[in-house]
């Protein structure tokens, strides 16, 4: 019983130091290199062992511009069988809705398929919403934080076993459905250059623009998204001390520390 | 605005001037109503009042109506219950269905969700299903004064700023807020308010089934937001064998060990333990910042702790800038003098006692 699976990515910038332009808002992303969201490869390497252990056929999805392609390569090497990279130049400033929205539509376009699977967040925008926007979207059930599917005899229901704050869940969910992976669930594995080769010669990465998706203009990027960034303002600072101990003997500086920390009253030795 | 309104031809028209009432998603887990949902109550309510319009609290399940009047206690004016046995297991989509057919009924003009990991699974469900943008983790609400919209703000990724998030031509206005971004209101059994118990003839099938429950044994262990003293490492740490010694000295001063988001992101340490605006807000009396280098959102994280000490090998890291007490130097050094120091002055207290 293979199962056809579609593992969404994001190509996120490898930091959390970007900046923020004060004047226009916007992320200043020059020269800072851009990865694979880490939690999304851990959702790849879940979708990669069903296969493994299933059989059928892993395509990555991603809404980008057309350098984050690079992250689609990686996961092509990763073995993932097909990429999809949603580029359009009206897919710009979209909110989590009309995010969501354009990968409904590459995921209708694409099919056939038994499961979604998406990272436990994203490390830029930690929203965690994609997940349950795109099974609303494809009117789909979903589970979020799943450490481990199995597929059941009948080939269309997953046993799910997810993480909540203080328990484990365990659920029995049709297929098709939209589960996302609980963060650090699995090492993701490494890059095969075999694989990397493949993707060169056999070009297995798709873009697809908005005309190809039919999709309503209205309904995509910033057209399509009702919150929009209205201001920005700075975070107030918080006083502190900034009192720095002036040494090089570390015990001379734990006892400053602990003496300062005493003479407060904020601890008792 | 432009007159002729280009809207997505997914969603329904909406007149915003017909969605009342500042609405809070309740959550119940074990029979009881999550602390984050109460919190939300409150903020709910100072937003009410500025807006002039009344407290909603949903809430949703079954075996659940003797639970009906709390919220007004923590504030709300109504209580939409739906008690029902086809809610007795929680699936999201079913939840984020009934919730939907109740917004949809009543036009609330916001919905504010806890965001413990039920929350953040449910809430953009919701959202999307009513066809409306959602906020994650914001942190605090405003009222435009000219227009009365509600303003949602988050800081941005590593930013020290913050993000001022309006929602146009879509209600509800709806947002996601980590648990104790508020503080918990006080309870007060005099407050007034209505119950009303809604009816939903029919549900979406769920297509899931509910296998098992099985708690999770933890140590007992001070959850991070109520520890008196937080020992934090960060990517500075290298491995994970560096929350050892951190340990050791939490220990040994009855505090607990956190980490920034790198070190969690590195598998070092526990998600439950992430210090931050993705994390948990922390307001420890003492915050040991180690090999943490400082990033926006953590310090906003930390914002309410009394004392703040780096330690970190790098003089110029931000932190220090946040610091009450700096001290620039490898902490396998420096977290092994503490230790030694504590140890030392311990062993001269039981000493003197002694005597």
């Amino acid at each position: 019983m293979p199962l056809d699976i579609i593992v969404g990515i994001k190509w996120v910038p490898n930091t959390t130091a970007v900046n923020i332009d004060p004047k226009t808002g916007t992320l200043i992303r020059e020269g800072i290199p851009s990865v694979v969201n880490p939690h999304d490869l851990t959702a790849v390497e879940m979708a990669l062992k069903l296969k493994d252990k299933y059989g059928g056929s892993v395509t990555a999805i991603s809404m980008a511009p057309p350098s984050a392609l690079a992250g689609l390569e990686h996961v092509i090497g990763m073995g993932v069988d097909r990429g999809i990279l949603a580029s359009d130049r009206a897919f710009a400033g979209a909110d989590t809705l009309a995010t969501s929205y354009v990968l409904a539509k590459v995921i209708e376009k694409i099919g056939r398929f038994d499961l979604v699977i998406m990272g436990h967040e994203t490390i830029d925008s930690s929203t965690a919403h994609i997940g349950a926007q795109v099974a609303s979207w494809l009117n789909l059930p979903y589970v979020y934080y799943v450490v481990d599917a199995v597929l059941e005899d009948d080939g269309n229901t997953l046993e799910v076993t997810r993480i909540l704050e203080n328990a484990y869940e365990k659920y029995r969910i049709r297929l098709p459905a939209v589960i996302s992976i609980a963060m650090h669930t699995f090492n993701p594995r490494r890059v095969r250059l075999s694989e990397k080769l493949r993707a060169k010669m056999e070009k297995p990465i798709e873009i697809w623009s908005i005309k190809d998706l039919e999709i309503d203009p209205n309904c995509a990027g910033l057209r399509g998204s009702p919150t929009v960034v209205s201001g920005i303002d700075f975070v107030p600072k918080v006083p502190r001390k900034n009192e720095v101990f002036q040494g090089s003997d570390p015990k001379e500086a734990a006892r400053w520390l602990l003496s300062k920390l005493i003479e407060e009253g904020l601890l008792d030795l | 605005m432009a007159s002729k309104k280009m809207l997505c031809s997914e969603w329904e028209p909406i007149n915003p001037m017909e969605y009342k009432g500042i609405w809070v998603y309740v959550e119940v887990e074990g029979g009881h109503i999550h602390e984050a949902s109460l919190q939300l109550l409150g903020e709910a309510r100072r937003i009410a009042d500025e807006l002039d319009t009344y407290v909603g609290a949903v809430i949703i399940g079954y075996g659940i109506k003797e639970l009906a009047r709390e919220p007004i206690y923590y504030g709300a004016d109504k209580v939409f219950v739906v008690d029902d046995p086809r809610l007795e297991k929680y699936y999201p989509n079913l939840y984020g269905d009934v919730v939907c057919k109740l917004a949809k009924k009543h036009k609330p003009e916001a919905l504010l969700v806890g965001g413990t990991m039920r929350g953040r699974e449910l809430a953009p469900y919701i959202a999307n299903n009513l066809k409306t943008g959602i906020t994650a983790d914001l942190t605090s609400i405003e009222v435009d004064k000219e227009t009365g919209d509600i303003i949602l703000i988050r800081p941005p990724f590593g930013a020290w700023m913050l993000a001022h998030i309006k929602t146009r031509n879509r209600r509800p206005v709806m947002g996601s807020v980590r648990p104790n971004i508020f503080p918990t209101p006080e309870r007060n059994e005099d407050r007034d308010g209505e119950v009303i118990e809604e009816t939903i003839d029919e549900v979406l099938d769920p297509r899931m089934e509910y296998l098992e429950y099985t708690p999770i044994e933890k140590a007992e262990e001070i959850p991070i937001e109520k520890a008196d003293i937080i020992v934090s490492g960060g990517k500075g740490l290298g491995s994970k064998e560096g929350f050892k010694l951190l340990e050791e000295l939490a220990e040994l001063l009855g505090g607990v060990i956190a980490g920034s988001r790198k070190a969690v992101d590195a598998g070092w340490i526990p998600h439950d333990r992430q210090v931050g605006q993705t994390g948990k807000t922390v307001k420890p009396n003492i915050y040991f910042a180690v090999g943490i280098s400082g990033a926006a959102q953590h310090i906003f994280g930390i914002r309410e702790a009394k004392r703040v000490v780096a330690i970190n090998i790098d003089p110029d890291a931000p932190i220090f800038e946040n610091a009450d007490y700096g001290i620039v130097g490898d902490y396998k050094e420096i977290i092994p003098a503490l230790i030694e120091v504590i140890k030392e002055m311990k062993m001269k207290k039981s000493g003197s006692a002694k005597n």
